[in-house]
């Protein structure tokens, strides 16, 4: 009885030790993150590297990136959030824009890139000139056409906010914010956005069946775009020159990071998925609607001695051919993924 | 109390002391702090932020900035893991080692930052990008940056913006600097050493490759030039001198 009596006392000193000891810092409570674990879709292949293997995910890190992505105080005139150029509705890519808009009524050069399933990149940029999802941020944050702020400037507003002192505290274990916490945060949601449930997807699960139509347009897709385009993400992640004419801004491409001539005008794959929504298209917005798309890879000048030897062999497509490519292309929209609440602010 | 449970809690009282006290004596106090002074000379002058100096083809410029990566210290057989320190010049910066006791008659180290970390995403103190080392839109450390003005330079305001980036391939500009310490040093347990190094830069300008002001007054991309800029690292550095326990000599 006696060793009880003990017993039960020690535990309860130690319980409140703990407790104490967790709360006294900061008054934001004890840190106790809830893992996350990152799916992979049924049929898809293992991501070339694991993007989370330095940065554990966990729901407070991911609620924070969402919080991050969704805040225009990360631009110069706190106007300009991520979200201004990835809207959900669009695939995360800018609806009915060609360009993306900065602060102060800029422009910048390219079209905003959908942000989907960009776990399995290795680069990221039309140019691929981002080498790891955690430092892709610093690029739109501290350019002056998108974001035009300063490192400095943004953790000097997080670190005066005190939910964010919270939430990182939530996150990373204390209230500390750092560029590598805010950074690692980020890629916790962008890295978490995957779209793997559209009809074609279904169809693939065998929970449903595509159309006539859609299917004399898979046909199609299969015979012509896939080349590129590679099943089931819709990119392969590689450069291609589409034969698309240098532009007012000489974007060069891959060019560009590598220096090497023979990437000439070539720019990354995107995928397909939520294409739909994704207008205007091409790395600098040039055309307006998927019709038109279509129409140009069936108009391309295969003279053209640097476009991609992929693209050489002519795609003859009848009007009605083209309409049932586009049928099938609209059965990449999931709009789950584009309507779902989690990634929403 | 249960006197059968006296014996157990009594070993293991021992058991902790015994760790305690192990653990205590086996503490490495085998260490002392290696201090490295970096000397810059231009023109034969010390470098501030005032002075005008001439390189070997004739130009003269000002430095107002120089900050670069010294990294993979390595002396002898020892090497620092993860060691990344980000040297401002005109700060005087040193570089402090804690390093085993010994005579060492070699210091090695990487001038830039190595391939792994260029791509191992978001990092943080003196590789933190908030040190404005790191090139948002096409991922890589800035090796080594020196800015200034020029008469001779005819970009916006006559500046001089040299900063020496790229990791991969053919343009990779990062440099091994290999030091022979003609007097081998002796670290001793809990003592200060010093060893001062001379960055001349008369040698970026011309080295094995010759960077003249007038045809890159900005270097800021991968290219060749910032290569051949970089092929200049090695030349610039050597041991001015090795002096014991006095580390405020300069």
């Amino acid at each position: 009885m006696k060793y009880r009596i003990i017993i039960s006392f020690v535990f309860f000193i130690a319980g409140a030790l703990f407790i104490i000891s967790a709360v006294k810092e900061d008054g934001y409570g004890p840190y106790k993150p809830t893992p996350l674990k990152f799916i992979i879709p049924k049929g898809w292949p293992t991501p070339p590297t694991n993007i989370f293997a330095n940065n554990k995910l966990t729901e407070e890190g991911f609620q924070l990136g969402k919080k991050l992505f969704y805040d225009g105080r990360l631009s110069k005139d706190g106007e300009v959030s991520c979200a201004s150029c990835h809207q959900q509705f669009a695939g995360f890519s800018t609806y009915d824009h060609d360009l993306s808009h900065g602060v102060n009524n800029t422009f910048s050069n390219r079209n905003a890139p959908a942000l989907v399933n960009l776990a399995w990149m290795t680069a990221w940029h039309w140019d691929g000139g981002i080498n790891n999802i955690e430092v892709q941020p610093l690029s739109p944050l501290t350019a002056a056409n998108e974001m035009g702020e300063t490192l400095e400037s943004v953790l000097a507003k997080l670190k005066n906010d005190d939910e964010y002192r919270k939430m990182f505290k939530a996150a990373f274990g204390d209230a500390t914010i750092t560029s590598q916490r805010m950074l690692k945060a980020l890629a916790q949601f962008t890295g978490s956005l995957v779209s793997a449930n559209s009809k074609y997807d279904k169809v693939k699960n065998g929970e449903t069946t595509f159309t006539d139509t859609e299917q004399k347009g898979y046909n199609i897709f299969k015979s012509n775009c896939s080349g590129c385009h590679k099943e089931p993400l819709f990119t392969d992640n590689s450069y291609h020159n589409n034969g698309l004419t240098l532009n007012r801004f000489n974007d060069i491409g891959r060019q560009k990071i590598t220096l090497l001539s023979s990437d000439s005008l070539k720019f990354k794959v995107p995928s397909l998925r939520n294409v739909q929504y994704g207008f205007p298209y091409m790395h600098d917005g040039r055309i307006y609607s998927l019709t038109q798309v279509i129409q140009y890879y069936c108009s391309i000048n295969t003279a053209n001695p640097t476009l991609d030897p992929l693209l050489k062999n002519k795609i003859t497509l009848s009007e009605l051919q083209q309409a049932q490519l586009k049928y099938f292309l609209y059965t990449l929209t999931d709009t789950s993924f584009t309507k779902n609440k989690r990634f929403a602010p | 109390m249960n006197k059968k449970l006296l014996p157990y809690l009594f070993s293991v009282v021992i058991i902790f002391i015994a760790l305690g006290l192990s653990a205590f004596y086996n503490s490495p106090k085998k260490t002392g702090r290696l201090i490295i002074h970096f000397i810059y000379m231009a023109d034969g002058k010390k470098i501030n932020k005032d002075s005008i100096y001439t390189n070997a083809f004739g130009e003269t410029y000002s430095i107002s900035k120089l900050k670069y990566y010294v990294s993979n210290v390595q002396l002898n057989n020892f090497k620092e893991k993860e060691s990344y320190y980000l040297v401002n010049a005109l700060a005087e910066d040193s570089i402090v080692l804690n390093i085993p006791a010994g005579n060492y008659s070699n210091f090695n180290f990487l001038l830039g930052v190595d391939s792994l970390k260029n791509c191992s995403g978001a990092q943080s103190g003196a590789l933190d990008p908030l040190n404005d080392m790191f090139w948002t839109w096409n991922s890589g450390y800035v090796m080594f940056k020196m800015e200034g003005k020029s008469s001779a330079s005819n970009a916006d305001q006559q500046r001089i913006e040299q900063h020496i980036g790229g990791y991969k391939g053919a343009y990779k500009t990062m440099r091994q600097i290999n030091l022979q310490l003609e007097n081998a040093i002796t670290v001793s347990p809990n003592e200060n050493t010093s060893l001062t190094i001379k960055v001349n830069l008369d040698k970026y300008w011309k080295g094995i490759n010759e960077i003249r002001i007038a045809e890159s007054p900005v270097l800021m991309t991968i290219s060749e030039k910032s290569k051949n800029a970089a092929d200049n690292f090695a030349g610039m550095f050597s041991v001015a001198n090795s002096d014991q326990s006095s580390p405020k000599e300069r």
